[in-house]
């Protein structure tokens, strides 16, 4: 069945609708329900088709206007429904599925470079909104130090693009290619924001997760600590690190 | 199996209505069903007003994509944080789709339907057993609408879906929509064929609106529910003689909340009618 709805081939199905049930080795009887009932089988085709790409067609807009001036669109979706990639009992993950196959595969990546890129953006701020909710690690203070470890919250992703494809829109999908640093985060009602961040800062906040905050910044070449520590404070104020622990 | 706080016409929570829903008490909706697989697992701001609601109101909970005829093993992740979703809602019951709906671990995210051999009946009877025996509340299994058979069938629809809640021994959600709609496609009485079915086990009734195209109806869960299934609600709930819960399920092309919840309000008075002692029977 998986078969029947996901393969190219429409024409060649609707010929001989009996041919998956072949293909499977089914007895006699079942190959000629098949082919008996090739146009509401095909029905099953158009609605399963329908469930798995129109949750694509709603993420990415314009990776999809990009792909459909070349034609390229229907390729794309069908060889991601041949890969069998959604694995998740959940909706919501179809989109998802979708980047980590485009990530996997680097499909069209040779033609369009910034495919990948334009794709995490265009679903950037739903993954962020849509981070499950947890619980921050014990033991986290609010106030940074010069000897603190940065804690993100789960939702925050540090984000740097060699485009600027957070400026990609439907009329003009092409993004300009300039290295975009970007911070993604929820803030304290739960929704998702986006802010643009300087190579340094992006850096800083990497960095900063591992080594002592003052370390990290001194190698990055922040002169003073005192605004780096309050855009740190700012940062957690807004929801973008859940808080600072001391360096072990 | 019913519990006395769910009766009457509940409507399923939809994201478009959380927020409006969150902020009016007193919407006048006896219970709502919600789907855990659009709320295990998730987070933000959507997420919270959900678990509010589902915190603060009468909740019944409809499974989308457990495959239950399927033969992909359990994802015993997802079942670990659905039992513990189940009993926060303090859901009576749970409910899934008697169908399959992914194959090779592959999620399809369509309702398929299953052979009608009694190979698969097995099959999904030792399924539904299984399952059952990892949820900490009770099974139900709902009639799905099917637009094709798979593979050559050895019994009808009525005697499959019977040896399955029997097999299993699990109640059923019965959808007088999808038995419309399975009438209108295969041409058969939904009333004659509702007389054959074991209504004793039937919990819990969903209805809906569907669209017919070209000579195929298709059960879409995007439009007003119209008459005739209403009037078949009405026949079963008299066959019942008893107030179970009626589900309206929306989907697609949602309307704004007011607009849905006058289509509640108009079910809710047919439901009334029908189990009036007075209220008339149907043919």
């Amino acid at each position: 069945m998986a078969a029947f709805v996901l393969d190219a081939d429409d024409a060649a199905l609707e010929a001989d609708p009996g041919r998956p049930a072949r293909r499977q080795d089914l007895s006699g009887d079942d190959q000629r329900a098949f082919r008996e009932q090739g146009p509401a089988l095909m029905t099953y085709r158009e609605l399963a088709r329908m469930s798995l790409v129109e949750p694509l067609e709603d993420m990415f807009p314009i990776l999809k206007v990009l792909l459909e001036k070349t034609g390229a669109w229907e390729a794309c979706i069908q060889a991601f429904l041949d890969a069998r990639v959604v694995r998740s009992p959940h909706y919501r993950d179809i989109a998802p599925s979708f980047l980590g196959w485009l990530a996997e595969t680097r499909w069209g990546q040779d033609r369009w470079p910034f495919l990948l890129e334009l794709a995490h953006a265009e679903i950037l701020e739903v993954l962020v909104a849509r981070y499950p909710d947890e619980e921050s690690p014990a033991g986290l203070h609010a106030e940074p130090g010069p000897g603190d470890l940065v804690v993100l919250a789960g939702p925050t992703q540090v984000v740097s693009y060699g485009h600027a494809v957070h400026r990609s829109r439907v009329d003009s999908p092409v993004p300009e290619a300039r290295p975009t640093h970007l911070l993604a985060f929820r803030d304290p009602e739960g929704d998702a924001r986006l802010m643009d961040l300087t190579p340094a800062t992006a850096a800083l906040l990497r960095q900063a997760q591992d080594q002592p905050l003052g370390a990290a910044a001194e190698a990055l070449g922040f002169t003073d600590l005192d605004p780096v520590l309050d855009l740190l404070r700012g940062l957690r104020r807004d929801g973008a690190i859940a808080g600072f622990l001391p360096f072990p | 199996m019913t519990q006395d706080r769910f009766t009457g016409v509940g409507l399923g929570l939809r994201r478009p209505h959380l927020d409006e829903v969150a902020r009016r008490e007193e919407h006048g909706v006896p219970f709502w069903e919600t789907c855990p697989e659009n709320v295990v697992g998730d987070g933000g701001r959507q997420h919270r007003l959900a678990c509010a609601i589902l915190d603060r109101d009468p909740v019944l909970t409809h499974g989308l994509a457990m495959s239950v005829g399927g033969f992909d093993p359990w994802d015993d992740e997802y079942l670990h944080g659905l039992g513990a979703f189940l009993l926060r809602t303090g859901t009576p019951w749970h409910s899934e789709h008697l169908c399959f709906t992914s194959v090779d671990a592959s999620h399809l995210h369509e309702l398929l339907p299953l052979p009608f051999t009694r190979e698969a009946a097995r099959h999904t009877i030792a399924r539904a057993r299984d399952l059952q025996a990892r949820l900490p509340v009770p099974l139900l299994l709902e009639n799905i609408t099917y637009y094709a058979e798979l593979g050559a069938a050895e019994m009808d629809e009525a005697d499959f879906i019977t040896a399955v809640l029997e097999g299993a021994d699990v109640g059923w959600l019965l959808d007088v929509n999808n038995v419309y709609v399975n009438a209108l496609n295969f041409g058969f009485d939904p009333k004659a064929w509702l007389d054959r079915m074991p209504l004793d086990r039937v919990a819990q009734i969903h209805i809906a609106g569907h669209k017919r195209f070209g000579d195929l109806t298709v059960d879409t869960h995007g439009a007003e529910v119209i008459d005739p299934v209403i009037e078949l609600m009405q026949w079963t709930l008299q066959r019942l003689g008893r107030p179970v819960p009626v589900l309206l399920e929306r989907d697609n092309h949602i309307p704004d909340l007011d607009r849905l919840l006058a289509e509640r309000m108009r079910l809710q008075e047919a439901y009334d009618a029908a189990l009036a002692p007075s209220g008339v029977r149907h043919a």
